[in-house]
C-alpha cells in the first residue's frame, strides 16, 4: 500500500500560502498593515520552525519565486519611464549617488564588524537593491500616487538594476581571485549581464506581435505572463539573470509602447497567488542559525543604508523639484530589500558562485528584520506623504 | 446677503479657464498629482493662474482679462508650456479633453480645501463623478442688464459652443455615442440647465436671487450650475458649456468666437430675446452633445431646422465683419477649419481609438495634442 504523507510538502505549501494570505487579510483589515509584511513574518515563523526547510531545497520552487519576482520585475521596467530621468536628471543622479555611497557605507559598516572582505563585497553590493517586491505590492494596496511614489520606483528600479551589475562585478572579481582566470571571470559579469539584458528586449520586441493575437485585456495579462514565464525559463538554463532579463523586457515593452490593461495591474489573481508564495518562501529560506551574532550588524547596515538614502534624497528633493520632506520620506521609503536581494543571492549561488552559501549568515539578521519591518516603513512613508487613497469606508 | 451690485468691466473682454487633466505616464490614467505640481508651480510667477479644483487629478488655469486673439493665444501658450515644463519635471502628462476616458471616479481623491470637502459631502458620488473638464470664457458687460441680453441672447448659440468644443466621447471606460458625455455629469447636479427669463438685472438681483436665497437652497452664484451664468463680481457674464478642447489653439478659437457673436448681438439688429426662444433650446443641446456637429438644431423664431455645422457656417458669415474689428480673424479661420473640415475632437479621439482599439492611446494622443498643438 501506498503511504500516506499529510505533512509533506504537496500539503504543507499550500496550507503555509492559506496561512500567510489570511493573516495578510486579516492585518491589512485590522491595523492596516501592509499585506507582505504577514507573508513575510509567516514565512520566517514557519521557516524558523524548520517547517519550510525540506521542501524549499526543491530546484521547482526557487524557480517558481524567480517567476514570481520577475513578473514584479517586468511590471516596474515597465512603470519606470526613462524620459523623466533625461527632463530631471536629478533622480538619476541622486540613484547613482545613494548606490555608491551605500555599497562604500556598508562595505565600511561591515568592516567594523569584522567581517572578511568577500563577504563584505557581497553584503555590500546586495545592500544597493531595494526589493521591487514589497515596493510594488506596497503601493498599490494604498494605490499612491505623487512624487514619493514616484521617485521610490524610478529608484528602486535603478537601485535593482545597480545591485546586479555590482554583485554581478563582485562574482567576477571572487572567480578571478579563486580561479586566476581573467576570461571566466568577464565571462561571468559581461556575458550575463549583457546576454539577460539582450534577452529580454528581444521579448520586448517580439511581444506585441503575440499581443495582437490577444487583445482582450484578460488575454494580454495571461500572454505576458506566460512570455515572463518562458523568458525565466530561458535565463535560467543559459545560466543568465531572470530578474535583470525581466527588468529589461518590461522596459522594451513600454518603448514599444504595448498598453498593458488598466484592471490587471500586479498580474491580477496569478500575480496576488505568486506574491503571497514568494515571501513565504523567502522567509521560509532565511534560516535562524547565526541570526543573534548578526542581529547587531543587520541594525547597523541597515541605519547606514537609510540614512544614506534618506540623505541623498533629501538633498536632491529642492532642485528636483520636490519637498524636503517628501525627499525625506523618499528615502525612507527605499527600505525593503530582502525579496530582491535574496533571490538574487540565490541565483549567483545556482550559477556557482560558492560565496553566497557561505556569506548568507553574516547578513541573515538584516534580511530577517527587512523582510517585516521594509515593507511597514514604505507603507508608513507613503501614508506620511499624503500619497495613499483613503480606504474605502 | 443680497447679491452684489453688478461690477465693473470693459465691453467685450475674455478671461479664458480651462480644467486640465493629470495623468500618470505609464497606463495615462488619472494621477492624483496636483499637489506636487502646485508646489513646484509655486517656486515661479506664473503666467496668469492656477489653482486646485475638486480633485486631485484636476487643475484649473486662467487667463487674465485679455481684448484680442493673438495675446490670448500667446497667454494660453505660456501657461501650457509652463505647465507642460513642470509635468516633465515630475513625470506627469497633462492633458485637455472633457471627461477622461476610462477614469473610475471612486478612485479620485478629494483636494483637501473646505469648500471641496463640503461638496463632497452634499453631492456624494456626484461630485467625484463631477471629475469632467471644462473650459470657461468670460465676456465682460457693461451692466447687468447688458449681461442678461447677451445671456439669453446666447441660448440661441449655445449648441455651437457644445458642438465645436466637444472632446469627451468616452466615459468610464465606454463609447458614450455623445460627442460631448461631460455634460450629462453637469445635468445631474440639481441647479444645472439655464437662467431663470429676466432682461432686468435689477429684477434677477432683487427678484429671483433674493426669493432662492430665501428658501436656503442657494448661497452665492457658485451654487448656479446654468449652462451661463452672470458673475457680478467680475462684471462678465461665463459660458461653461465647452469641453476642454485637446489644443490651447482650440480654446481660444473658441472664446474669440463668443466675442464676435456678443459684438454683433450688441449691435440689437435682432428681434430681442424672450422666453418661447427656449421652447427648443434642450433639444437643440441633446442634438449637440450627441451627434456633435452633424446634430440638428431647429431655430426657434423660424421653426427651421439644419445641422449644427451648417448654423455655424452661416453665423461665421454674419460675425466676419465682427472678426475683423476684433482682429480675430484667425480664430474664425480655426472655427471654420473646424466645423467644415476637420471636425471636432471627439471625432480626432473615435478616430483614434478606431485605429489602436485602445481606451489608453486616446489619453497619450492628448498629452501629445495639447503639448504640440494642431496636427
Amino acid at each position: 500500500m501506498m503511504g500516506v504523507d499529510l505533512i509533506g510538502p504537496l500539503v504543507a505549501w499550500p496550507l503555509m500560502l492559506l496561512a500567510a494570505w489570511t493573516a495578510g487579510e486579516w492585518l491589512f483589515r485590522r491595523w492596516q498593515l501592509p499585506r507582505v509584511c504577514a507573508y513575510g513574518a509567516i514565512g520566517v515563523v514557519l521557516g524558523g520552525a524548520g517547517l519550510s526547510h525540506a521542501t524549499s531545497a526543491q530546484p521547482t520552487l526557487g524557480f517558481m519565486a524567480n517567476v514570481a519576482l520577475a513578473l514584479t520585475l517586468f511590471e516596474l521596467g515597465y512603470r519606470v519611464n526613462p524620459r523623466w530621468f533625461r527632463h530631471n536628471p536629478w533622480v538619476l543622479i541622486a540613484g547613482l549617488v545613494q548606490a555608491l555611497l551605500t555599497f562604500g557605507g556598508v562595505f565600511w559598516v561591515a568592516g567594523q564588524f569584522e567581517v572578511a572582505i568577500d563577504h563584505r563585497l557581497v553584503l555590500a553590493a546586495l545592500c544597493v537593491a531595494t526589493s521591487p517586491a514589497a515596493v510594488m505590492r506596497v503601493t498599490h494596496e494604498l494605490r499612491s500616487a505623487g512624487q514619493v511614489t514616484e521617485r521610490l520606483l524610478h529608484l528602486c528600479a535603478l537601485n535593482c538594476l545597480l545591485a546586479v551589475l555590482l554583485l554581478k562585478g563582485v562574482v567576477g572579481y571572487w572567480h578571478l581571485e579563486t580561479s586566476g582566470e581573467l576570461g571566466k571571470a568577464a565571462f561571468n559579469s559581461v556575458y550575463v549581464i549583457a546576454l539577460s539584458l539582450v534577452v529580454g528586449a528581444v521579448f520586448g520586441v517580439i511581444a506585441p506581435v503575440l499581443n495582437r493575437l490577444a487583445i482582450s485585456s484578460q488575454g494580454t495579462t495571461v500572454t505576458f505572463a506566460i512570455l515572463v514565464l518562458l523568458l525565466s525559463g530561458i535565463a535560467q538554463s543559459l545560466h543568465l539573470s531572470p530578474l535583470l532579463a525581466a527588468l529589461a523586457f518590461g522596459a522594451i515593452a513600454r518603448e514599444r509602447r504595448i498598453m498593458l490593461s488598466h484592471a490587471q495591474r500586479n498580474f491580477g489573481a496569478l500575480g496576488d497567488v505568486l506574491t503571497v508564495f514568494l515571501f513565504v518562501f523567502v522567509g521560509g529560506l532565511l534560516s535562524w542559525t547565526g541570526l543573534l551574532t548578526s542581529l547587531l550588524l543587520g541594525i547597523s547596515v541597515l541605519l547606514a543604508r537609510s540614512a544614506v538614502h534618506t540623505l541623498v534624497n533629501l538633498g536632491i528633493a529642492h532642485v528636483s523639484g520636490t519637498t524636503f520632506r517628501k525627499g525625506a520620506l523618499t528615502g525612507l521609503a527605499l527600505m525593503p530589500m530582502s525579496v530582491f536581494a535574496m533571490l538574487l543571492l540565490e541565483e549567483s549561488r545556482l550559477d556557482g558562485f560558492d560565496l553566497a552559501q557561505a556569506s548568507l549568515p553574516v547578513f541573515i539578521g538584516l534580511l530577517l528584520l527587512l523582510e517585516v519591518i521594509g515593507p511597514f516603513v514604505t507603507q508608513r512613508a507613503l501614508q506620511l506623504a499624503h500619497e495613499t487613497h483613503p480606504p474605502e469606508n | 446677503m443680497p447679491l452684489e451690485p453688478f461690477g465693473k468691466s470693459a465691453a467685450l473682454s475674455l478671461g479664458v479657464e480651462l480644467e486640465l487633466q493629470l495623468v500618470n505616464t505609464v497606463d495615462f490614467d488619472l494621477t492624483s498629482s496636483a499637489n506636487d505640481l502646485l508646489v513646484l508651480l509655486s517656486r515661479k510667477p506664473f503666467p496668469g493662474t492656477v489653482t486646485p479644483e475638486i480633485t486631485q487629478s484636476m487643475i484649473e488655469i486662467a487667463t487674465g482679462i485679455q481684448t484680442e486673439h493673438a495675446p490670448l493665444l500667446a497667454e494660453l501658450r505660456g501657461m501650457r508650456d509652463t505647465l507642460v515644463a513642470a509635468c516633465d519635471r515630475l513625470n506627469i502628462g497633462i492633458a485637455g479633453g472633457g471627461t477622461h476616458p476610462f477614469q473610475r471616479w471612486s478612485e479620485q481623491r478629494v483636494f483637501s480645501r473646505p469648500r471641496f470637502e463640503q461638496i463632497s459631502q452634499l453631492y456624494g458620488y456626484l461630485a467625484k463623478q463631477f471629475t469632467v473638464f471644462g473650459q470657461h470664457v468670460h465676456v465682460g458687460c457693461a451692466s447687468g442688464d447688458d449681461a442678461l441680453f447677451l445671456l439669453h441672447s446666447l441660448s440661441r448659440y449655445v449648441p455651437h459652443f457644445i458642438a465645436l468644443s466637444a472632446s469627451s466621447p468616452f466615459f468610464q471606460g465606454v463609447d458614450t455615442l455623445f460627442d460631448s458625455a461631460r455634460l450629462n455629469s453637469v445635468f445631474a447636479f440639481p441647479l444645472s440647465g439655464r437662467a431663470p427669463f429676466t432682461l432686468s438685472w435689477d429684477d434677477f438681483a432683487h427678484g429671483y436671487f433674493m426669493k432662492m436665497e430665501a428658501t436656503g437652497v442657494v448661497k452665492s452664484m457658485k451654487d448656479f450650475y446654468w449652462d451661463i451664468r452672470p458673475k457680478p463680481e467680475f462684471g462678465t457674464i461665463e459660458l461653461r458649456v465647452c469641453d476642454t478642447p485637446l489644443t490651447v489653439e482650440r480654446a481660444a478659437a473658441l472664446a474669440c468666437y463668443l466675442q464676435a457673436i456678443c459684438r454683433r448681438l450688441l449691435e440689437r439688429l435682432e428681434p430681442p430675446p424672450e422666453e418661447d426662444d427656449y421652447l427648443v433650446y434642450t433639444f437643440n443641446r441633446f442634438q449637440a452633445c450627441r451627434f456633435g456637429l452633424d446634430g440638428t438644431m431647429v431655430d426657434p423664431r423660424t421653426r427651421e431646422s439644419r445641422t449644427i455645422r451648417e448654423d455655424i457656417l452661416a453665423t461665421l458669415r454674419h460675425v466676419e465683419p465682427h472678426g475683423a474689428v476684433l482682429r480675430s480673424l484667425p480664430a474664425l479661420e480655426e472655427i471654420e477649419r473646424c466645423a467644415a473640415r476637420a471636425g471636432n475632437h471627439a471625432t480626432h479621439l473615435r478616430g483614434v481609438f478606431a485605429q489602436s482599439r485602445n481606451v489608453q492611446s486616446m489619453v497619450q494622443e492628448s498629452t501629445r495634442a495639447l503639448r504640440t498643438g494642431p496636427e
